[in-house]
Protein backbone atom coordinates (compact mmCIF):
# COMPACT_ATOMS: atom_id res chain seq x y z
CA UNK A 1 0.00 0.00 0.00
CA UNK A 2 1.12 3.28 -1.01
CA UNK A 3 1.52 6.17 1.89
CA UNK A 4 -1.10 9.03 2.58
CA UNK A 5 0.90 11.83 1.74
CA UNK A 6 4.08 11.20 -0.85
CA UNK A 7 6.75 13.83 -1.28
CA UNK A 8 8.95 12.56 -3.97
CA UNK A 9 12.34 14.78 -4.93
CA UNK A 10 10.60 17.63 -3.99
CA UNK A 11 12.96 21.11 -4.41
CA UNK A 12 12.16 24.68 -4.72
CA UNK A 13 14.48 27.61 -6.04
CA UNK A 14 13.14 31.39 -5.99
CA UNK A 15 14.00 33.74 -8.45
CA UNK A 16 16.38 33.08 -11.34
CA UNK A 17 19.56 34.15 -12.70
CA UNK A 18 22.07 35.54 -10.33
CA UNK A 19 18.96 36.61 -7.97
CA UNK A 20 18.33 32.39 -7.88
CA UNK A 21 18.08 31.24 -3.79
CA UNK A 22 18.02 27.52 -3.32
CA UNK A 23 15.07 27.37 -0.76
CA UNK A 24 14.39 23.78 -0.60
CA UNK A 25 15.01 20.35 -1.48
CA UNK A 26 15.57 18.03 -2.76
CA UNK A 27 13.67 15.87 -0.56
CA UNK A 28 11.47 12.69 -0.38
CA UNK A 29 8.87 12.35 2.89
CA UNK A 30 6.09 9.79 3.58
CA UNK A 31 3.78 10.66 5.68
CA UNK A 32 0.97 7.67 7.03
CA UNK A 33 -2.61 8.68 7.49
CA UNK A 34 -3.17 9.71 10.96
CA UNK A 35 -0.26 10.67 11.69
CA UNK A 36 1.24 13.52 13.66
CA UNK A 37 4.79 14.90 11.87
CA UNK A 38 6.69 17.87 12.86
CA UNK A 39 9.29 19.55 10.40
CA UNK A 40 12.28 20.87 12.66
CA UNK A 41 15.06 23.32 11.55
CA UNK A 42 15.87 26.25 11.94
CA UNK A 43 14.23 29.89 10.83
CA UNK A 44 15.12 30.05 6.84
CA UNK A 45 15.89 26.48 5.96
CA UNK A 46 12.44 26.03 3.67
CA UNK A 47 10.03 24.63 6.15
CA UNK A 48 7.29 26.86 5.29
CA UNK A 49 8.29 26.27 1.85
CA UNK A 50 7.92 22.59 2.08
CA UNK A 51 4.55 22.86 4.14
CA UNK A 52 3.20 25.13 1.21
CA UNK A 53 4.25 23.18 -1.70
CA UNK A 54 2.28 19.96 0.05
CA UNK A 55 -0.82 22.01 0.47
CA UNK A 56 -0.46 22.98 -3.45
CA UNK A 57 -0.33 26.56 -2.54
CA UNK A 58 3.03 27.19 -4.32
CA UNK A 59 4.37 25.44 -6.71
CA UNK A 60 7.61 23.46 -6.76
CA UNK A 61 10.53 23.92 -9.06
CA UNK A 62 11.04 20.41 -9.02
CA UNK A 63 9.73 16.91 -8.00
CA UNK A 64 6.50 15.71 -7.05
CA UNK A 65 3.26 15.98 -4.36
CA UNK A 66 1.19 13.08 -4.14
CA UNK A 67 -2.08 12.36 -1.89
CA UNK A 68 -3.61 9.15 -1.77
CA UNK A 69 -1.39 8.50 -5.37
CA UNK A 70 -3.03 11.40 -6.66
CA UNK A 71 -0.60 14.34 -7.87
CA UNK A 72 -1.02 17.98 -6.45
CA UNK A 73 -1.15 20.47 -8.90
CA UNK A 74 -2.83 23.86 -7.35
CA UNK A 75 -4.32 24.00 -4.06
CA UNK A 76 -5.27 21.85 -1.86
CA UNK A 77 -8.94 21.93 -0.54
CA UNK A 78 -9.57 19.62 1.85
CA UNK A 79 -7.15 21.06 4.43
CA UNK A 80 -6.81 23.35 7.41
CA UNK A 81 -4.87 25.70 7.83
CA UNK A 82 -3.02 27.70 10.67
CA UNK A 83 -0.14 30.42 10.45
CA UNK A 84 2.15 32.46 13.19
CA UNK A 85 -0.47 35.18 11.78
CA UNK A 86 -3.67 34.26 12.58
CA UNK A 87 -6.41 33.92 9.29
CA UNK A 88 -9.34 35.81 11.64
CA UNK A 89 -10.81 38.94 10.00
CA UNK A 90 -11.41 41.66 11.79
CA UNK A 91 -14.77 42.28 11.41
CA UNK A 92 -16.49 39.57 12.10
CA UNK A 93 -16.63 37.70 15.93
CA UNK A 94 -15.23 34.78 16.80
CA UNK A 95 -17.81 32.56 15.51
CA UNK A 96 -18.16 34.63 12.09
CA UNK A 97 -14.78 33.67 11.54
CA UNK A 98 -15.30 30.19 12.40
CA UNK A 99 -18.57 30.16 9.95
CA UNK A 100 -15.99 32.11 7.33
CA UNK A 101 -14.45 28.93 6.74
CA UNK A 102 -17.68 26.99 6.42
CA UNK A 103 -18.91 30.18 4.09
CA UNK A 104 -16.04 30.11 1.53
CA UNK A 105 -16.65 26.67 1.01
CA UNK A 106 -19.96 26.79 0.26
CA UNK A 107 -21.62 24.76 3.57
CA UNK A 108 -24.69 25.11 5.04
CA UNK A 109 -24.15 27.45 8.73
CA UNK A 110 -27.21 25.93 10.59
CA UNK A 111 -25.87 22.58 10.37
CA UNK A 112 -22.16 23.46 11.72
CA UNK A 113 -23.89 25.96 14.89
CA UNK A 114 -23.94 22.88 17.61
CA UNK A 115 -20.40 21.75 16.33
CA UNK A 116 -18.85 25.42 16.37
CA UNK A 117 -20.34 25.38 19.99
CA UNK A 118 -18.63 22.24 20.85
CA UNK A 119 -15.02 23.17 19.44
CA UNK A 120 -15.06 26.63 21.37
CA UNK A 121 -15.86 24.70 24.29
CA UNK A 122 -13.07 22.12 24.01
CA UNK A 123 -10.55 25.20 23.67
CA UNK A 124 -12.11 27.23 26.07
CA UNK A 125 -13.63 29.51 24.18
CA UNK A 126 -17.54 29.42 24.68
CA UNK A 127 -17.87 32.27 26.40
CA UNK A 128 -15.84 34.43 23.81
CA UNK A 129 -17.51 33.33 20.92
CA UNK A 130 -19.30 37.11 19.81
CA UNK A 131 -16.56 39.15 20.44
CA UNK A 132 -14.54 40.40 18.09
CA UNK A 133 -10.75 39.44 17.35
CA UNK A 134 -8.74 42.30 18.78
CA UNK A 135 -10.46 41.83 21.96
CA UNK A 136 -8.90 38.55 22.67
CA UNK A 137 -5.72 38.06 23.70
CA UNK A 138 -2.79 36.88 21.16
CA UNK A 139 -3.29 32.98 22.79
CA UNK A 140 -7.15 32.88 22.37
CA UNK A 141 -6.55 34.38 19.18
CA UNK A 142 -4.74 31.44 17.95
CA UNK A 143 -7.32 29.12 19.91
CA UNK A 144 -9.70 31.00 17.73
CA UNK A 145 -7.63 30.49 14.55
CA UNK A 146 -7.46 26.33 15.41
CA UNK A 147 -11.22 26.42 15.28
CA UNK A 148 -11.28 28.19 12.46
CA UNK A 149 -8.82 25.81 10.68
CA UNK A 150 -11.09 22.71 11.92
CA UNK A 151 -14.29 23.02 11.79
CA UNK A 152 -14.84 21.35 8.20
CA UNK A 153 -12.82 18.33 9.59
CA UNK A 154 -10.54 18.66 6.89
CA UNK A 155 -8.11 15.62 6.96
CA UNK A 156 -5.10 17.30 6.52
CA UNK A 157 -4.21 20.26 9.22
CA UNK A 158 -0.62 22.22 8.01
CA UNK A 159 0.93 24.64 10.96
CA UNK A 160 2.71 26.87 10.17
CA UNK A 161 4.92 27.70 13.30
CA UNK A 162 0.82 28.56 14.88
CA UNK A 163 2.94 29.20 18.28
CA UNK A 164 5.69 31.40 17.36
CA UNK A 165 4.44 34.44 18.85
CA UNK A 166 2.91 33.55 21.76
CA UNK A 167 4.53 33.59 25.96
CA UNK A 168 5.89 30.14 27.06
CA UNK A 169 2.46 29.40 29.26
CA UNK A 170 -0.02 29.60 26.30
CA UNK A 171 2.37 27.96 24.25
CA UNK A 172 2.29 24.75 26.62
CA UNK A 173 -1.90 25.55 27.43
CA UNK A 174 -2.52 25.56 23.78
CA UNK A 175 -0.38 22.21 22.61
CA UNK A 176 -2.43 20.48 25.40
CA UNK A 177 -5.61 21.44 22.92
CA UNK A 178 -4.02 20.68 20.08
CA UNK A 179 -3.44 17.36 20.92
CA UNK A 180 -6.75 17.06 22.79
CA UNK A 181 -8.07 17.72 19.50
CA UNK A 182 -5.94 15.56 17.67
CA UNK A 183 -6.60 12.37 19.72
CA UNK A 184 -10.31 12.97 18.94
CA UNK A 185 -9.82 13.45 15.25
CA UNK A 186 -6.46 12.13 14.14
CA UNK A 187 -6.26 14.36 11.25
CA UNK A 188 -2.89 14.13 9.63
CA UNK A 189 -0.61 17.13 10.78
CA UNK A 190 2.50 18.39 9.41
CA UNK A 191 3.50 21.07 12.05
CA UNK A 192 6.14 23.17 11.47
CA UNK A 193 7.91 24.44 14.12
CA UNK A 194 11.62 25.72 15.49
CA UNK A 195 10.98 24.28 19.02
CA UNK A 196 12.55 20.93 19.84
CA UNK A 197 9.91 20.25 22.77
CA UNK A 198 7.10 21.37 20.84
CA UNK A 199 8.17 18.78 18.42
CA UNK A 200 8.77 16.55 20.37
CA UNK A 201 6.02 15.97 22.92
CA UNK A 202 3.44 16.58 19.77
CA UNK A 203 4.66 14.08 17.11
CA UNK A 204 4.68 10.70 16.38
CA UNK A 205 7.53 11.56 13.78
CA UNK A 206 9.97 14.46 14.15
CA UNK A 207 11.76 15.56 10.45
CA UNK A 208 15.06 17.01 11.00
CA UNK A 209 15.75 20.24 8.46
CA UNK A 210 19.31 20.89 7.59
CA UNK A 211 20.26 24.79 7.23
CA UNK A 212 18.73 26.24 4.07
CA UNK A 213 18.78 24.98 0.96
CA UNK A 214 17.43 22.55 3.70
CA UNK A 215 17.06 18.72 2.94
CA UNK A 216 16.36 15.82 5.16
CA UNK A 217 18.93 15.33 7.84
CA UNK A 218 17.06 12.42 10.06
CA UNK A 219 13.52 11.45 11.17
CA UNK A 220 13.04 10.71 14.43
CA UNK A 221 10.20 8.41 15.61
CA UNK A 222 8.97 9.46 18.76
CA UNK A 223 8.54 6.58 20.64
CA UNK A 224 5.99 8.07 23.56
CA UNK A 225 2.66 7.10 24.69
CA UNK A 226 -0.42 10.01 24.47
CA UNK A 227 -1.25 11.99 25.68
CA UNK A 228 2.20 13.64 26.82
CA UNK A 229 1.36 15.54 29.52
CA UNK A 230 3.66 16.83 32.40
CA UNK A 231 5.15 13.68 33.64
CA UNK A 232 6.10 12.41 29.90
CA UNK A 233 7.86 15.67 29.79
CA UNK A 234 10.26 14.90 33.19
CA UNK A 235 10.67 11.76 31.82
CA UNK A 236 14.20 10.91 31.00
CA UNK A 237 13.25 9.20 27.43
CA UNK A 238 11.99 12.90 26.65
CA UNK A 239 14.73 14.52 27.75
CA UNK A 240 16.66 11.98 25.82
CA UNK A 241 14.80 12.82 22.24
CA UNK A 242 15.09 16.58 22.97
CA UNK A 243 19.18 15.96 24.22
CA UNK A 244 19.58 13.90 20.52
CA UNK A 245 17.63 16.72 18.18
CA UNK A 246 19.75 19.27 19.84
CA UNK A 247 23.23 17.58 18.90
CA UNK A 248 22.11 17.50 15.27
CA UNK A 249 21.23 21.30 15.07
CA UNK A 250 24.83 21.63 16.93
CA UNK A 251 26.73 19.91 14.49
CA UNK A 252 25.15 22.46 11.95
CA UNK A 253 26.24 25.37 14.22
CA UNK A 254 22.78 26.22 14.18
CA UNK A 255 22.71 26.32 18.55
CA UNK B 1 -29.04 64.82 26.53
CA UNK B 2 -27.15 62.73 28.74
CA UNK B 3 -24.91 62.15 25.71
CA UNK B 4 -25.00 66.28 24.98
CA UNK B 5 -23.69 67.24 28.53
CA UNK B 6 -21.07 64.39 27.76
CA UNK B 7 -19.86 65.86 24.39
CA UNK B 8 -20.15 69.68 26.13
CA UNK B 9 -17.89 68.20 29.71
CA UNK B 10 -15.29 66.58 26.85
CA UNK B 11 -15.56 69.28 24.05
CA UNK B 12 -15.46 72.14 26.69
CA UNK B 13 -12.04 73.85 26.00
CA UNK B 14 -12.61 73.66 22.11
CA UNK B 15 -15.75 75.42 22.67
CA UNK B 16 -13.85 77.85 24.68
CA UNK B 17 -11.19 78.10 22.34
CA UNK B 18 -14.07 79.22 19.99
CA UNK B 19 -15.24 81.77 22.08
CA UNK B 20 -12.40 83.56 22.85
CA UNK B 21 -10.94 83.63 19.29
CA UNK B 22 -14.21 85.35 17.99
CA UNK B 23 -14.26 87.73 21.04
CA UNK B 24 -10.97 88.96 20.08
CA UNK B 25 -11.51 88.97 16.73
CA UNK B 26 -14.56 91.29 17.82
CA UNK B 27 -12.75 93.43 19.90
CA UNK B 28 -9.38 93.60 17.99
CA UNK B 29 -11.21 95.43 15.20
CA UNK B 30 -12.26 98.99 17.08
CA UNK B 31 -8.91 98.39 19.74
CA UNK B 32 -6.56 98.91 16.44
CA UNK B 33 -8.74 100.61 14.66
CA UNK B 34 -8.84 98.33 11.69
CA UNK B 35 -10.68 99.41 8.87
CA UNK B 36 -13.81 97.52 8.20
CA UNK B 37 -12.93 97.25 4.47
CA UNK B 38 -9.92 95.26 5.18
CA UNK B 39 -11.33 93.04 7.77
CA UNK B 40 -15.04 93.17 8.88
CA UNK B 41 -16.30 91.78 12.83
CA UNK B 42 -17.91 88.63 13.01
CA UNK B 43 -20.93 90.86 14.34
CA UNK B 44 -21.12 92.73 11.21
CA UNK B 45 -20.41 89.69 9.07
CA UNK B 46 -23.45 88.19 10.60
CA UNK B 47 -25.57 91.30 9.99
CA UNK B 48 -24.84 92.05 5.93
CA UNK B 49 -24.70 88.29 5.39
CA UNK B 50 -28.16 87.80 6.76
CA UNK B 51 -29.23 90.34 4.31
CA UNK B 52 -27.88 88.36 1.44
CA UNK B 53 -29.28 84.86 2.80
CA UNK B 54 -31.28 84.06 -0.31
CA UNK B 55 -28.53 84.44 -2.63
CA UNK B 56 -26.21 82.64 -0.16
CA UNK B 57 -28.10 79.40 0.31
CA UNK B 58 -29.16 79.60 -3.33
CA UNK B 59 -25.55 79.79 -4.14
CA UNK B 60 -24.29 76.94 -1.90
CA UNK B 61 -26.99 74.63 -3.32
CA UNK B 62 -25.33 75.39 -6.69
CA UNK B 63 -21.74 74.40 -5.63
CA UNK B 64 -23.27 71.92 -3.55
CA UNK B 65 -24.54 69.90 -6.25
CA UNK B 66 -21.27 70.49 -8.28
CA UNK B 67 -19.22 69.21 -5.51
CA UNK B 68 -21.75 66.32 -4.31
CA UNK B 69 -21.84 65.14 -8.34
CA UNK B 70 -18.41 65.32 -8.60
CA UNK B 71 -17.36 63.15 -5.76
CA UNK B 72 -19.94 60.54 -6.72
CA UNK B 73 -18.57 60.26 -9.89
CA UNK B 74 -15.11 60.33 -8.88
CA UNK B 75 -16.18 57.70 -6.27
CA UNK B 76 -17.50 55.37 -9.06
CA UNK B 77 -14.79 55.52 -11.38
CA UNK B 78 -11.80 55.84 -8.35
CA UNK B 79 -12.75 52.77 -6.93
CA UNK B 80 -13.59 51.23 -10.03
CA UNK B 81 -10.39 51.78 -11.37
CA UNK B 82 -8.49 50.44 -8.26
CA UNK B 83 -10.26 47.44 -8.05
CA UNK B 84 -9.52 46.78 -11.91
CA UNK B 85 -5.52 47.91 -11.48
CA UNK B 86 -5.17 45.96 -8.46
CA UNK B 87 -7.07 42.42 -10.31
CA UNK B 88 -5.08 42.97 -13.74
CA UNK B 89 -1.11 43.24 -14.31
CA UNK B 90 -1.36 44.63 -17.17
CA UNK B 91 -3.28 47.31 -15.81
CA UNK B 92 -0.57 47.59 -13.26
CA UNK B 93 1.72 47.86 -15.44
CA UNK B 94 0.37 50.87 -17.51
CA UNK B 95 -2.74 52.73 -16.11
CA UNK B 96 -0.85 52.90 -12.69
CA UNK B 97 2.45 54.00 -13.64
CA UNK B 98 0.41 56.97 -15.47
CA UNK B 99 -2.19 57.65 -12.36
CA UNK B 100 1.10 57.70 -9.94
CA UNK B 101 2.81 60.34 -12.52
CA UNK B 102 -0.45 62.52 -13.05
CA UNK B 103 -1.02 62.99 -9.39
CA UNK B 104 2.05 64.89 -9.35
CA UNK B 105 0.16 67.64 -11.92
CA UNK B 106 -1.96 70.19 -10.02
CA UNK B 107 -5.00 68.94 -11.47
CA UNK B 108 -6.85 72.59 -10.74
CA UNK B 109 -4.07 73.93 -13.37
CA UNK B 110 -6.30 72.70 -15.72
CA UNK B 111 -9.54 74.17 -14.57
CA UNK B 112 -8.95 77.37 -16.82
CA UNK B 113 -8.91 74.90 -20.20
CA UNK B 114 -11.73 73.02 -19.22
CA UNK B 115 -13.79 76.63 -18.60
CA UNK B 116 -12.60 77.31 -22.06
CA UNK B 117 -13.53 73.65 -23.70
CA UNK B 118 -16.69 73.20 -22.08
CA UNK B 119 -18.31 76.64 -21.23
CA UNK B 120 -19.57 77.87 -17.78
CA UNK B 121 -21.89 75.96 -17.34
CA UNK B 122 -22.51 72.81 -14.90
CA UNK B 123 -20.46 70.06 -16.68
CA UNK B 124 -16.76 71.77 -16.42
CA UNK B 125 -16.87 72.18 -12.65
CA UNK B 126 -17.77 68.83 -12.37
CA UNK B 127 -15.04 67.39 -14.33
CA UNK B 128 -12.29 69.74 -12.11
CA UNK B 129 -14.08 67.99 -9.13
CA UNK B 130 -13.69 64.63 -10.53
CA UNK B 131 -9.89 65.65 -11.54
CA UNK B 132 -9.13 66.62 -7.80
CA UNK B 133 -11.16 63.71 -5.90
CA UNK B 134 -10.17 60.77 -8.48
CA UNK B 135 -6.81 60.52 -7.49
CA UNK B 136 -6.28 60.32 -4.26
CA UNK B 137 -9.81 57.72 -4.43
CA UNK B 138 -7.72 55.66 -6.47
CA UNK B 139 -4.63 55.70 -5.64
CA UNK B 140 -5.51 54.42 -1.81
CA UNK B 141 -8.19 52.04 -3.40
CA UNK B 142 -4.95 50.23 -5.27
CA UNK B 143 -3.14 50.39 -1.97
CA UNK B 144 -6.13 48.80 -0.47
CA UNK B 145 -7.18 46.05 -2.97
CA UNK B 146 -3.22 44.53 -2.99
CA UNK B 147 -2.56 44.82 0.96
CA UNK B 148 -4.51 41.95 2.11
CA UNK B 149 -1.89 40.00 4.10
CA UNK B 150 -0.43 36.64 2.67
CA UNK B 151 -1.90 34.37 5.20
CA UNK B 152 -5.16 35.44 4.09
CA UNK B 153 -4.85 35.11 0.47
CA UNK B 154 -3.42 32.04 1.21
CA UNK B 155 -6.30 30.93 3.82
CA UNK B 156 -8.62 31.41 0.98
CA UNK B 157 -7.08 29.74 -1.50
CA UNK B 158 -7.15 26.48 0.65
CA UNK B 159 -10.80 26.98 0.74
CA UNK B 160 -11.88 26.59 -3.10
CA UNK B 161 -13.43 29.56 -2.85
CA UNK B 162 -14.82 31.21 -6.24
CA UNK B 163 -12.99 34.28 -6.72
CA UNK B 164 -16.38 36.77 -6.61
CA UNK B 165 -17.09 34.87 -3.27
CA UNK B 166 -13.64 35.50 -2.04
CA UNK B 167 -14.07 39.08 -3.38
CA UNK B 168 -17.02 39.84 -1.37
CA UNK B 169 -15.92 37.74 1.95
CA UNK B 170 -11.89 39.01 2.11
CA UNK B 171 -10.82 41.34 -0.20
CA UNK B 172 -13.16 43.84 -0.17
CA UNK B 173 -14.28 44.35 3.97
CA UNK B 174 -10.43 44.08 4.41
CA UNK B 175 -9.61 46.83 2.03
CA UNK B 176 -12.65 49.47 3.05
CA UNK B 177 -10.29 50.72 5.67
CA UNK B 178 -7.59 52.30 3.39
CA UNK B 179 -10.36 53.17 0.63
CA UNK B 180 -11.86 55.28 2.98
CA UNK B 181 -8.63 57.23 3.74
CA UNK B 182 -8.58 57.61 0.25
CA UNK B 183 -12.44 59.18 0.08
CA UNK B 184 -12.13 61.39 3.52
CA UNK B 185 -8.83 63.07 1.49
CA UNK B 186 -11.32 63.83 -1.69
CA UNK B 187 -14.00 65.03 0.50
CA UNK B 188 -12.01 67.94 1.82
CA UNK B 189 -10.27 68.56 -1.78
CA UNK B 190 -14.00 68.35 -3.62
CA UNK B 191 -15.52 71.79 -2.36
CA UNK B 192 -11.68 73.71 -2.99
CA UNK B 193 -11.84 72.00 -6.51
CA UNK B 194 -15.59 73.51 -7.04
CA UNK B 195 -14.93 76.44 -5.50
CA UNK B 196 -11.85 77.56 -8.19
CA UNK B 197 -13.58 76.43 -10.86
CA UNK B 198 -16.19 78.41 -9.77
CA UNK B 199 -13.55 81.75 -9.44
CA UNK B 200 -12.18 81.18 -13.21
CA UNK B 201 -15.63 81.37 -14.77
CA UNK B 202 -19.09 81.07 -13.81
CA UNK B 203 -22.45 82.90 -13.26
CA UNK B 204 -23.23 81.58 -10.22
CA UNK B 205 -22.41 79.82 -6.93
CA UNK B 206 -20.34 80.53 -3.80
CA UNK B 207 -16.81 80.74 -5.37
CA UNK B 208 -18.72 83.16 -8.09
CA UNK B 209 -20.37 84.66 -5.01
CA UNK B 210 -16.77 85.24 -3.12
CA UNK B 211 -15.09 86.68 -6.13
CA UNK B 212 -17.69 89.40 -6.77
CA UNK B 213 -18.11 91.01 -3.45
CA UNK B 214 -14.03 91.05 -2.72
CA UNK B 215 -14.24 92.64 -6.26
CA UNK B 216 -17.12 94.86 -4.46
CA UNK B 217 -14.53 95.53 -1.36
CA UNK B 218 -17.11 93.66 0.26
CA UNK B 219 -15.10 91.66 2.80
CA UNK B 220 -17.75 91.08 4.83
CA UNK B 221 -19.93 89.45 2.39
CA UNK B 222 -16.56 87.18 1.06
CA UNK B 223 -16.88 85.90 5.22
CA UNK B 224 -20.56 85.38 4.66
CA UNK B 225 -19.63 83.06 1.85
CA UNK B 226 -16.93 81.55 2.74
CA UNK B 227 -18.85 80.48 5.86
CA UNK B 228 -21.10 78.85 3.76
CA UNK B 229 -18.46 76.60 2.04
CA UNK B 230 -17.31 75.75 5.48
CA UNK B 231 -20.06 74.18 6.24
CA UNK B 232 -20.86 72.50 2.71
CA UNK B 233 -17.47 70.70 3.18
CA UNK B 234 -18.07 69.75 6.98
CA UNK B 235 -20.82 68.64 6.37
CA UNK B 236 -20.09 66.12 3.22
CA UNK B 237 -16.69 65.28 4.98
CA UNK B 238 -19.53 64.39 8.38
CA UNK B 239 -20.93 62.34 5.68
CA UNK B 240 -18.52 60.49 4.29
CA UNK B 241 -17.03 59.92 8.79
CA UNK B 242 -20.66 59.10 9.10
CA UNK B 243 -20.54 55.90 6.92
CA UNK B 244 -17.02 55.09 7.89
CA UNK B 245 -18.87 54.55 10.70
CA UNK B 246 -21.92 52.26 9.44
CA UNK B 247 -20.00 50.86 6.86
CA UNK B 248 -16.75 49.86 9.08
CA UNK B 249 -17.39 49.72 12.67
CA UNK B 250 -15.29 47.10 13.71
CA UNK B 251 -12.33 49.45 11.98
CA UNK B 252 -13.17 52.61 14.58
CA UNK B 253 -13.66 49.86 17.69
CA UNK B 254 -10.25 48.72 16.77
CA UNK B 255 -8.76 52.56 16.61
CA UNK B 256 -10.09 53.18 20.09
CA UNK B 257 -9.03 49.92 22.03
CA UNK B 258 -5.55 50.76 20.34
CA UNK B 259 -4.89 54.14 21.68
Amino acid sequence: MKNFIEVTELKKVFGNGEDEVHAFGPATININSGEFVSVLGPSGCGKSTLMLMVAGLLDSTSGKVEFENKVVNGPKTDIGIMFQDNTLVPWRTVRGNIELQLELRGLNLKDYQEKINNILKSVNLDDFADRFPNELSGGMQQRAAFCQAMIHDPKIILLDEPLGKLDAMTREKIRADFQKLWMVKKPTVIFVTHSIEEAVQLSNRVILITPRPGKIDREIKIDLPYPRDLQIKRSAKFTEYVNSIQEVFHKYGVI
Amino acid sequence: MKKFIKWIASGWMLILFFVGFFLFWEYSIPLFDIPRYILPSPSEIVLKGSADLDKLVYYTGVTALETVLGYIIALILGVGFGIAISFSSILRRTLYPFFVSIEMTPKIAFAPLFISWFGFGLMPKVIIVVLVCFFPIVLNAILAFNSLSNELTLFYQSTGASRLKTFFSIRLPAALPQCFVGFKYAAINATVGATIAEFIGSDKGLGFYISIVTGNMRPDLAFAGIFFLTVLGLTIFGFVTMMEKILIPWHISMKRINK
